[in-house]
């Protein structure tokens, strides 16, 4: 099951066994039942299958934002693969030997067992994520310019201490200034320490950071942005300014769910376009979930199939969509209304994603498989390798399948 | 009601369709009625899953009981049912004294009689506030929020009116106008709490309005009259029953507040007016003459509190159908 | 618009000219300040048999459009014709019983099929009232005709009393059509069907619209925003951009070659899943402008990359490059307009009216929008600007395609 991780790529993080259930007055549903992956350095993963299947949970495990109960994590871990190594850490916008932001020493961490401190330190800093619905993960109460500032000064507070010449006596303060946990000291702190101009100098240190940010995505006229409120924009403005936020702090990993599902073709395009110009500058790993095959087959690196809570076939690109091995990946290229399938001849998978609900011992794909064997329905198929990149989950002849 | 119509007709089709053969072996015999039925058993079974809801419900039980049975628990004072009896021979009996269970008041009034009696005045009380304002702010509100434009302009100015001025006082002051009377005070009452479900109505046929299945039904070509009943009513009465209920007890409190200041008739089997002219005795330490009505006006409105709390988590879609 | 060719006889619906401009009202008074100009000025035809796909980016009035068609709402003006016995007639104004007739006859089928099919209500319930309205059947026999409705879209008699929320979206969604077809009618609006389906589902969708659509010769407007499931499904296209037609005609014709960039950059955004890995995809700069205020000339000149002198270049596009411009826009303290394509901009100093005048004669504005202008004056802090007043851009027909470009597509 386990994949192999002998290659020589460095993997960023290592899903192992990963099982995520939700309690049910109907049942335990086994949204994620048993998933392992690697997230290798710099590439984008794609997490590819349909509505329902446990992909949104799965990118939800990687920063503890599950909601549990009822949610239950019932076992597996994903290992973090910490790039410690600082002064590459911010490339961008820091001076050489720049001391790093994190006050916690370690390489390799369990991102399941962290506590809330923990986690939260990690979140947006060096693993951030973006969701479908940009519009709901901004405070509305808020300019764009003063949201940002917030995470500017919660992750980067050395860099704005050193950009305004403080001292680090006041990083403390600054950080909990940013998260409204400010103590009756911070404010005296913030404002005092060095001389009466301090805060405005740290205001414009911060202020300097976010138009950098912004314009790295590409809106017009970021010094202009800040001031809005996030009613004002369009979606595509919003999915950018959420884009500056979790790139802001060069994070290691970004786990994008669906970002561009609620846009138009012509801003997904750009959209795309901006996080893989962004990501291949910074060298971050990207866990791109989607229901899209084009838009996968277009961005992604390495691809993971998933159906009913498990990975059914993962390998590169071309591997999956230009060799796929399993029945479902078959099938679900083949739905796809292409340029020369007559119309209503499209191939489509019969039935509906089986109920997650205590499922039997036996493959998942079983209702709705054109191979199904006896043999299918009294085991459950294990990832097999195909190629040493190339896994899949199912019993049936393989050339058999593709050759069709 | 044209629901009752359906589920009789299909009542009545169920026994004929029973006497078919179907071909599909995956029908399990379901009919609409059946469904229907497991539906509201559903419900029920939702809301008496909640321990203080059934609670409230006993209570109400009880007290409704109280109510219907009030004839054969104490005899009927002649001519009028609705008076206290008065036995001048009996004044100020302390609770136990035989035939006078819960003691009497100044005027040898029976303290269990106005308990018992009291029970059928505010049941009525509720009765006819609630069931009155609750249609009366029904039709208001699906008016202001079906018509919009000056319509809907005109009638929430004037709701607003009516709710810049406190509940109470504003009872108070009509009560006042009116004379003191019982049914004055279920006048004045009514004056006041239809604006509520106006308010409520009008905000949720707007927010059902909107729903695409009102759209859809328009395509069909169905009437306006049918769509209002069919898909905007039902959808949007939900939290007009919940407060119903929740003031099925409100009510009584404000009437016996109203009571209480005197703007009932005297000597009436009303609690509140049997708190208001108890309550001189306490002093003196006759605390039975207002002690036992003021508990039945707090279970009163506690147990109607309670169902309504309940009511309005097991009607809640979060966790219909789940 | 006369695309019909002669084989293919009568249209069952014609639009010509519909406009739908919605008040914006402001203020306690809820005076008018304003109209949003939704659908501005569209006619097609649409034939029996026939599917039209109606293509374009969100808020470009696609639903709009559904909605007047399918009668739901009246148009602000222009007419939505009917094919009565072979006579297109308007169907505003109708006499009550050939409204009637229309309304049997024109379904709708809509993008979120929970919101469209009422929850208080069972499957037999959502499906037979149509029947029910127009006293088709009754009884038993409604029963049966629901469950015959149901077998056609791929459901069964063990749905019929159960609720929506008991159903995935794809049974959702069939259980909509199954509604729409319950009076047998001659055309459906899809208003974006399967956008909320995944790719399995969807095909299975598509698959069931194109088979009932050859058993009954129905016709189709099919609403979408995806151009894999336009060119599937459609014979004819109409691509419109901010309440206009910006090109139409036959499917294949506009995906073998647009004619009209919009379309072209609705093309180059999602390239189809057999260009492969790394497949370039070119987004459209800037956002679909305010309705409210749709551009001079060609509405699709602020974003075209092919744009020219000729394409409606005005005021309001000055504004919105200094508003993109940092530093600029702040000193600029008021726009005195005289037409759309003639005003004063004032500045708080001189020096940003030296400054402005200056970058309006280099290179930094595009230089298709540099040569619209007939002068820029600079009076002190005022500068006065002109552009080359131009028409409307108007769809011009080619090959048996319209399309609103002033550019001459070639061959
Ligand atoms: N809060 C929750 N409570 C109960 N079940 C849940 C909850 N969240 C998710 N699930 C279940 O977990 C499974 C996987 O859900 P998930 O949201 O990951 O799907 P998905 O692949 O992201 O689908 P989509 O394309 O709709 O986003 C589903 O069966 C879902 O019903
Ligand atoms: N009821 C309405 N009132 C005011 N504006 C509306 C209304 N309905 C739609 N609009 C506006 O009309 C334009 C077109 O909308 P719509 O037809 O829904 O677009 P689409 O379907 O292409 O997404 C949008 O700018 C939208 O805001
Ligand atoms: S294991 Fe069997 S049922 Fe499962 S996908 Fe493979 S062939 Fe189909
Ligand atoms: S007329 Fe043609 S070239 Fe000019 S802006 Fe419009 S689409 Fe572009
Ligand atoms: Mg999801
Ligand atoms: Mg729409």
């Amino acid at each position: 099951m386990m994949l192999d991780t002998s290659n020589q790529k460095k993997f960023v993080a290592k899903v192992d066994d990963l099982k995520v259930y939700f309690n049910s007055k109907r049942g335990t549903v086994h949204a994620v039942d048993g998933i392992s992956f690697d997230v290798y350095k710099g590439e984008t993963l794609g997490l590819v299958g349909e509505t329902g299947c446990g992909k949104s949970v799965t990118g939800r495990s990687f920063l503890q934002l599950l909601p549990i109960p009822p949610g239950v994590l019932v076992g597996g871990s994903i290992i973090y693969n910490q790039q410690n190594n600082s002064s590459q850490r911010f490339e961008t916008g820091s001076k050489p030997g720049f001391p790093n932001s994190r006050n916690f020493e370690f390489k390799k961490v369990d991102l399941l067992t962290l506590t809330g401190e923990e986690i939260r330190k990690i979140r947006g800093d060096s693993i951030a994520m973006i969701f479908q619905d940009p519009g709901k993960s901004l405070n509305p109460t808020l300019t764009i310019g003063a949201q940002l500032s917030e995470v500017f000064l919660q992750h980067r507070t050395e860099e704005i201490l050193e950009m305004a010449g403080l001292g680090s006596e006041a990083s403390g303060a600054i950080r909990r200034f940013a998260s409204q946990r400010n103590r009756i000291f911070d404010k005296w702190l913030v404002n005092l320490s060095g001389n009466r101009s301090t805060k405005s100098r740290v205001e414009k240190a911060v202020a300097d950071l976010v138009a950098k940010a912004l314009s790295d995505t590409q809106v017009p006229n970021p010094v202009k942005l800040m001031d809005r409120y996030p009613h004002e924009l369009s979606g595509g403005m919003k999915q950018r300014v959420m884009i500056a936020q979790a790139l802001a702090c060069n994070p290691d990993i970004l786990i994008a769910d669906e970002p561009t599902t609620a846009l138009d073709v012509t801003v997904e395009a750009r959209i795309l376009d901006l996080i893989q110009e962004l990501q291949q500058r910074r060298q971050t790993s990207v866990v791109y979930i989607s229901h899209d095959l084009s838009l996968v087959r277009r961005i992604c690196d390495r691809v993971a199939v998933m159906y009913a809570g498990r990975i059914v076939e993962i390998g590169t690109n071309n591997e999956i969509f230009k060799n796929p091995r399993h029945p479902y990946t078959i099938g679900l290229m083949k739905a796809l209304p292409s340029a020369d399938t007559a119309r209503g001849e499209l191939l489509a998978i019969p039935g509906n994603v089986p109920e997650l609900i205590n499922p039997p011992q036996m493959c998942r794909f079983f209702s709705r498989c054109a191979f199904a064997t006896d043999k299918c329905k009294n085991q459950d198929p294990e990832l097999e390798k195909v190629t040493n990149s190339h896994s899949v989950a199912c019993f049936a002849d393989v050339a058999e399948i593709s050759g069709k | 009601m044209w629901f009752m119509q359906t589920w009789i007709e299909e009542l009545l089709l169920e026994n004929k369709m029973n006497e078919r053969a179907f071909d599909n072996s995956h029908y399990n015999g379901d009919t609409a009625f059946r469904v229907r039925i497991r539906r509201f058993g559903a419900l029920v079974g939702r809301l008496c899953a909640n321990p203080t809801t059934v609670i409230g419900l006993i209570i109400i039980g009880l007290m409704m009981a109280m109510a219907i049975f009030a004839p054969w628990i104490t005899e009927a004072n002649v001519p009028d049912p609705y008076q206290m009896p008065r036995d001048w021979g009996a004044v100020r009996k302390p609770p136990g004294t035989p035939g006078f269970l819960l003691g009497t008041t100044n005027e040898g009034g029976d303290v269990f009689y106005g308990v018992v009696w009291g029970s059928r005045t505010s049941l009525q009380l509720s009765l006819y506030v609630v069931g009155s304002t609750m249609i009366i702010g029904t039709i208001i509100g699906s008016l202001a929020g079906l018509l919009g434009g000056w319509v809907d302009e005109f009638l929430m100015r004037l709701v607003d009116v009516f709710l810049s001025i406190p509940e109470l006082i504003f009872a108070l002051a009509i009560a006042a106008v009116l004379g003191p009377s019982f049914t004055n005070i279920i006048i004045a009452l009514s004056m006041v709490i239809w604006v509520k479900y106006a308010r409520i109505m009008r905000a949720q046929v707007l927010q059902v309005k909107q729903n695409e299945y009102v759209e859809a039904a328009k395509v069909i070509g169905d009437t306006k009259l049918n769509i209002y009943l069919k898909d905007i009513l039902p959808n949007a009465v939900t939290p007009v029953t919940v407060q119903a209920t929740l003031d099925m007890g409100n009510v009584v409190l404000i009437g016996a507040t109203l009571s209480f200041i005197g703007l009932s008739e005297a000597g009436i089997a009303e609690w509140g007016v049997l708190v208001s002219e108890g309550q001189a005795g306490i002093a003196s330490g006759r605390w039975w003459a207002s002690t036992f009505p003021g508990m039945m006006i707090f279970l009163w409105a506690l147990a109607f509190n309670l169902v309504g709390d309940g009511l309005r988590d097991a009607l809640d879609p979060r966790t219909e159908g789940r | 618009m006369n695309s019909k060719k002669d084989n293919v006889g009568q249209p069952i619906l014609s639009i010509s000219e519909v406009t739908k401009h919605y008040p914006i009202r402001e203020g306690a008074l809820q005076r008018v300040v304003g109209h949003v100009r939704a659908v501005d000025g569209v006619s097609f035809d649409i034939f029996p048999g026939k599917t039209v796909g109606l293509v374009g980016e969100s808020g470009c009035g696609k639903s709009t459009l559904g909605k007047v068609v399918s009668g739901l709402t009246d148009p602000t003006s222009g007419s939505v014709s009917y094919n009565f016995n072979n006579q297109l007639v308007s169907i505003s104004n109708l006499e009550k019983n050939k409204f009637k007739n229309f309304r049997r006859n024109c379904q709708m089928v809509f993008q979120d099929s929970f919101a469209s099919l009422n929850p208080r209500h069972l499957v037999c319930d959502i499906v037979g009232r149509p029947l029910k309205v127009y006293k088709e059947v009754s009884g038993y026999d409604l029963v049966e005709k629901v469950v015959s409705l149901l077998n056609q879209v791929g459901l069964g008699r063990e749905h019929l009393y159960r609720y929506p929320h008991q159903f995935s979206g794809g049974q959702r969604q069939r259980i909509s059509i199954a509604r729409a077809l319950a009076l047998n009618p001659e055309i459906i609006i899809l208003d974006e069907p399967t956008s909320a389906l995944d790719v399995s589902v969807q095909a299975q969708i598509l698959n069931l619209l194109n088979e009932i659509q050859k058993a009954r010769n129905l016709a189709y407007l099919f609403v979408t925003h995806d151009l894999s499931v336009v060119r599937h499904m459609a014979d004819s296209l109409v691509v419109m951009y901010l309440g206009k037609i910006a090109e139409a005609g036959e499917t294949q014709a506009i995906f073998a070659k647009p004619y009209h960039p919009y379309t072209k950059a609705l093309m180059d955004a999602k390239p189809s899943f057999d260009e492969g890995q790394n497949s370039k995809a070119k987004g459209l700069e800037g956002v679909v402008p305010d309705p409210a205020r749709p551009p001079q000339g060609c509405r699709f000149h602020t974003r075209c990359s092919l744009a020219t002198d000729k394409c409606g270049w005005e005021v309001d596009d000055v504004v919105r490059w200094l508003e993109d411009t940092p530093g600029m826009f702040e000193s600029l303290t008021a726009v005195e307009r005289k037409s759309e394509f003639s005003a004063v901009l004032s500045f708080s100093d001189e020096s940003s009216a030296a400054n402005l005048t200056q970058e309006m004669r280099s290179e930094k504005l595009p230089t298709s929008m540099r040569k619209a202008l007939n002068q820029v004056k600079i009076n002190e802090k005022n500068v006065q600007i002109e552009f080359e007043p131009v028409e409307e851009i108007l769809l011009r027909e080619k090959d048996g395609r319209h399309t609103a470009c002033i550019i001459e597509p070639k061959n």
